[in-house]
């Protein structure tokens, strides 16, 4: 122990108070463990400060703006004007509130908080660093410790985050205005939400995207309305192109790209975006110490308790692997929570929803219908495209669809896949579906609220079972 | 055609049976009850009997393997009936059809829970693992809730199957595999001492058929490498298993991962059944001992452990030693051996102390009683069953002997030296076995004075006798020699307190040392 440590001891130290982190104490607090958790930066992680949570007050907000102003159709005639510093300004204030709530609620259940970059200093102690001249560090023994330490964008040679010219995604969800141009390195669904929110802020946008596809992951079917959008908006989608390099200019900056046969290409622009993927954060942890080695991405492998290697050593959200997700990372905090309060808890999920919040959104859970044939069942689908939906075409969105599946011998649903709006809200019915074993008959027979968009789901159910209503049958 | 035989019920309550010897080689003829095989159940070795005539094609399991009551153990080639499913392999094989099963039991066939052949249809529903299907495999149709149920009750929810739409799992479901499971268990535990409640048999067949698929010799894995936790390394070392063997359908990373369970599973199916190459090891082994060696807990030695496990965990259990005077008992005994002799029997004292206990139980009755558990009352006894414990080489095993008050000291000589016989013989009966009122254990037999027996659980009292020997006395200021025995009582406390147990011992005692008042018994 160094000279003016001071050593605390806890049941459960949590390491990163992002929403892997924080559920986990909370549920440890609530399951009567003393629990300290520490966090390096803010509470509530990246997800409530620089991801999920900013980027949808964004989108949202730009999205507003963006209807206003192509609503002739409904017959509103507007010319709004984005302020990007009000905007910013108010979703700093969401964030604010959110991270608040989640202070209060550690306190509210027990949970000791402390501030500070925490790394393992022994098999069953770690040493928090406080920042700032003077501030001292201190030890904590712990009895289990949960690792919740998140992800950061990944830096690609050349374009190192300056917050200047080369911006991260979390330097482009607080931008003191909107650039006149962006080009976006990465055609994922960060690169493509981010291209949605400048477009609609006014800013010229070009995406270049190393593979052939845009949101690579989700099949073509879904891709098409999300890229027809985004071209639509004016952004120019550049596949096939690899970020080389920029360089600055008199203007602002130039990009170069490389394509597959040698080709180089320029783009002009004031700054460039770089959303090529996420990496977790690992190396800060001094694992070594603890007996943990990550596998060469930097993930720590766990069981279906959560549980590293080091048997009271756990790991929960980015840290724990693909899909890199808050929602994913919220259950396995939980479930690491009541294991280690000796609770019959295990991630026993079925199936792990994912959305994309484009225009129109993405949202998928469970089994495509190929793979569901290649997990051996023999798959039906039934579709609903919303363009039959009375309630899509009252809010003006008819793109997309919802394709439900399922197995056709017993009917279970396995899985969904919907592309059009409010996607990332109705997948959770299909979720829902797929977690509690229900049939096509279940969803098809339960009443929905007309005119709604969730009655697609129950069309899609109809559908596969060959009396759809609205639809022709399949 | 080929007709299969699975191992049948051989006895009441029974769940798995060793395989000690094959009877009949693959070819041989055999008529209908012709005995093909010795399986040593719990308790006894029994003859299982040929439901056919025909001539043996397969012996399916190795000697000494223990197997599943319901797995098939040997197959038949019956002339002169259909060879539809001659050619029947796999999973359906074992599926048994109304054709086919009408030699087994009924409840087998009626059994509730997951057959091999419905585990195979449901295996993309129920989530058994299976190649075929490796990704269909991880889907349990079940709420989570229910999942959740399935892991407090320890239940392996892939293997239950569910009533519900499309075969969807439910709470009851669950409740269902798990009690199936805890009634087999006990009534295994409970099998030597107690009449099997009625539907037990259905009961434990479900919770036998939801062990099949476990009872097929496992095949190991050969990888290069495999990720497993330290714990698990550590586990497999302990268990002398190579975790690259250990069947896996778990991965990290690409690399397959071993979790305890796994490597639990693989160790008990292993045991279960030896492969040849183990075997092989075994006997050729010429070298030095093994520092540490293993042998299976199981058949009798395990039956007997659950059970005293049982009884300790259950009855309070309280021991109040005393020591009888037996001067005069070993004079009347001496006097009537000579006598019993040339009648032909060989006269020990236990029939002595076996008609003192019983008019010391007349006398406090609680002693010869039983909890019931579930309705909460007390079962005095008014019949005198008592049982004796017998050192056997496979263990201690307690033949009964009836109505003891009915009987003379003769006639109980003979029982006792009978069913001891049988018991170290291993004929004796599960009958014979059952359904005591009060339990005698002579260890003094073998030497020492006093021990903490215990209870013949639901009995709530155990007599132990230590060894009867001439030891001082001291009387009246004065040391003499006389011939004592030690008596250690061991009691239920829940149902006898402290005070009752001396009180039944003090009128034991009045009884051995005063032997001549079991005449007015």
């Amino acid at each position: 122990m160094v000279v003016g440590d001071i050593s605390t001891g806890t049941d459960v130290l949590v390491i990163g108070a992002g929403p892997g982190g924080y559920v986990a104490a909370i549920r440890a607090g609530q399951l009567d463990l003393d629990v300290t958790l520490v966090e390096r930066e803010a509470f509530g992680g990246v997800c409530l400060n620089h991801g999920c949570i900013p980027s949808k007050a964004l989108i949202t907000a730009t999205g507003v703006a963006h209807e206003a102003a192509n609503a002739e159709e409904m017959g509103i005639h507007a010319d709004p004007a984005i302020d990007m510093g009000g905007m910013v300004e108010w979703k700093e204030g969401i964030v604010d509130r959110l991270t608040g709530g989640v202070e209060k609620l550690c306190k509210a259940n027990g949970v000791n908080l402390v501030e500070g970059t925490a790394e393992f200093a022994g098999s069953h102690k770690a040493r928090v660093a406080h920042d700032g001249q003077g501030q001292g560090s201190e030890s904590i023994e712990f009895e289990h410790a949960i690792v919740a330490t998140g992800s950061r964008p990944i830096e690609i040679p050349g374009f190192e985050f300056d917050g200047e010219h080369v911006l991260s995604s979390r330097h482009a969800l607080s931008p003191d205005s909107a650039p006149d141009s962006l080009v976006i390195v990465g055609a994922g669904y960060i690169g493509m939400e981010l291209a949605g929110v400048y477009a609609k802020a006014g800013t010229d946008v070009t995406i270049v995207e190393m593979l052939d596809e845009a949101l690579a992951g989700y099949t073509d079917d879904l891709a098409a309305p999300v890229v027809d959008n985004i071209e639509e908006l004016g952004v120019e989608l550049h596949l096939g192109e690899a970020a080389q390099g920029w360089e600055e200019t008199n203007d602002g900056i130039e990009v170069a790209t490389e394509n597959a046969d040698g080709e180089e290409s320029t783009f002009d622009a004031e700054k460039v975006l770089v959303a090529v993927g996420r990496e977790p954060v690992t190396d800060t942890l001094n694992l070594e110490s603890v007996g943990l080695e990550p596998d060469e991405d930097g993930f720590l492998a766990t069981d279906d308790r959560a549980r590293t290697d080091v048997s009271h050593v756990y790991a929960v959200g980015d840290v724990a692997g693909e899909p890199l997700l808050a929602h994913k990372g919220m259950k396995e905090g939980r479930v690491a929570a009541e294991v280690i309060a000796g609770e019959p808890s295990a991630l026993d999920y079925q199936a792990v929803p994912a959305a994309v919040f484009t225009e129109p959104e993405i949202g998928t859970v469970g089994m495509t219908e190929a793979e569901a044939e290649e997990a051996g069942f023999s798959p039906v689908t039934g579709q609903m495209p919303f363009q039959a939906s009375g309630r899509a075409l009252t809010t003006g969105h008819t793109d997309g669809f919802v394709r439900i599946v399922a197995d056709e011998e017993s009917g279970f649903v396995l899985g969904g896949q919907i592309v059009g709006p409010d996607a990332s809200e109705l997948v959770a019915e299909v979720g829902l579906a797929i977690e509690l074993g229900a049939t096509l008959e279940d969803v098809a027979a339960t009443i929905h609220t007309h005119p709604t968009l969730s009655e697609a789901v129950q069309e899609a159910a109809e559908n596969a079972l060959g009396h759809a209503i609205h639809t022709l049958n399949r | 055609m080929v007709r299969e035989f699975k191992l049948p019920d051989v006895g009441e309550g029974v769940a798995e049976g060793e395989i000690v010897r094959w009877l009949v080689e693959p070819g041989d003829e055999v008529s209908e009850d012709q005995p093909v095989a010795e399986v040593e159940t719990d308790k006894a070795v029994v003859e299982v009997p040929s439901p056919v005539d025909g001539s043996v094609k397969e012996l399916l399991a190795e000697e000494g393997e223990v197997v599943p009551v319901g797995d098939v153990i040997i197959t038949f080639n019956v002339e002169g009936e259909e060879p539809a499913e001659e050619e029947e392999s796999g999973p359906e094989a074992a599926e048994p059809s109304s054709g086919e099963g009408k030699r087994e039991p009924t409840k087998v066939e009626g059994r509730p829970a997951v057959t091999k052949a419905d585990a195979g249809e449901d295996r993309r529903a129920a989530g058994t693992e299976d190649e075929e299907a490796p990704t269909a495999s991880k889907r349990v149709f079940a709420p989570p809730n229910v999942r959740r149920l399935a892991r407090e009750l320890g239940v392996d929810v892939a293997s239950v199957e569910g009533s519900g739409p499309g075969g969807r799992i439910s709470e009851g479901d669950v409740r269902s595999a798990a009690e199936g499971d805890r009634d087999g268990a006990e009534s295994e535990e409970s099998a030597g001492s107690e009449e099997g409640p009625s539907g037990l048999d259905e009961e434990l067949s479900s919770a036998v058929s939801s062990q099949e698929g476990d009872s097929q010799p496992p095949e190991a894995a050969d990888r290069e490498r495999t990720l497993a936790a330290p714990a698990t390394r550590r586990l497999a070392e302990e268990q002398g298993v190579d975790l690259n063997a250990v069947p896996t359908d778990e991965t990290r990373d690409g690399e397959a991962f071993v979790t305890p369970e796994a490597v639990r599973e693989y160790t008990e199916a292993r045991r279960a059944a030896p492969t040849d190459a183990a075997e092989a090891t075994a006997e050729t082994e010429t070298g030095p001992r093994e520092r540490e060696e293993r042998e299976p807990y199981r058949g009798i030695r395990r039956t007997i452990g659950r059970q005293m496990a049982q009884s300790k965990y259950t009855a309070p259990h309280v021991t109040h030693h005393d020591t009888a005077e037996v001067e005069r008992l070993v004079e009347t005994r001496g006097e009537l051996k000579a006598i019993a002799e040339e009648r032909g029997v060989r006269l020990t004292y236990m029939p002595f102390v076996m008609k003192a206990v019983v008019a010391a139980l007349k006398q406090h009755p609680y002693l010869n009683s039983s909890l019931d558990e579930e309705s909460e009352e007390v079962v005095v006894k008014n019949y005198y069953d008592v049982g004796i414990a017998v050192a056997t080489d496979a263990g201690l095993m307690v033949p009964v002997v009836r109505d003891v008050d009915e009987k003379g000291v003769l006639q109980l000589a003979s029982e006792v030296n009978e069913l001891a016989q049988k018991a170290r013989e291993r004929s004796i009966s599960r009958e014979e076995m059952q359904g005591g009122t009060f339990t005698i254990t002579n260890f003094g037999a073998i030497g020492g004075e006093f021990a903490t027996p215990i209870i013949n659980h639901p009995e709530v009292a155990i007599l132990g006798l230590g060894e009867l020997d001439e030891r001082p006395i001291a009387e009246d200021g004065e040391v003499r020699a006389a011939h004592t025995l030690p008596l250690s009582l061991s009691i239920d406390h829940r149902i006898v307190d402290g005070a009752v147990a001396a009180e039944f011992t003090n009128t034991l005692i009045e009884y051995l040392e005063n032997p001549n008042l079991l005449l007015l018994e």
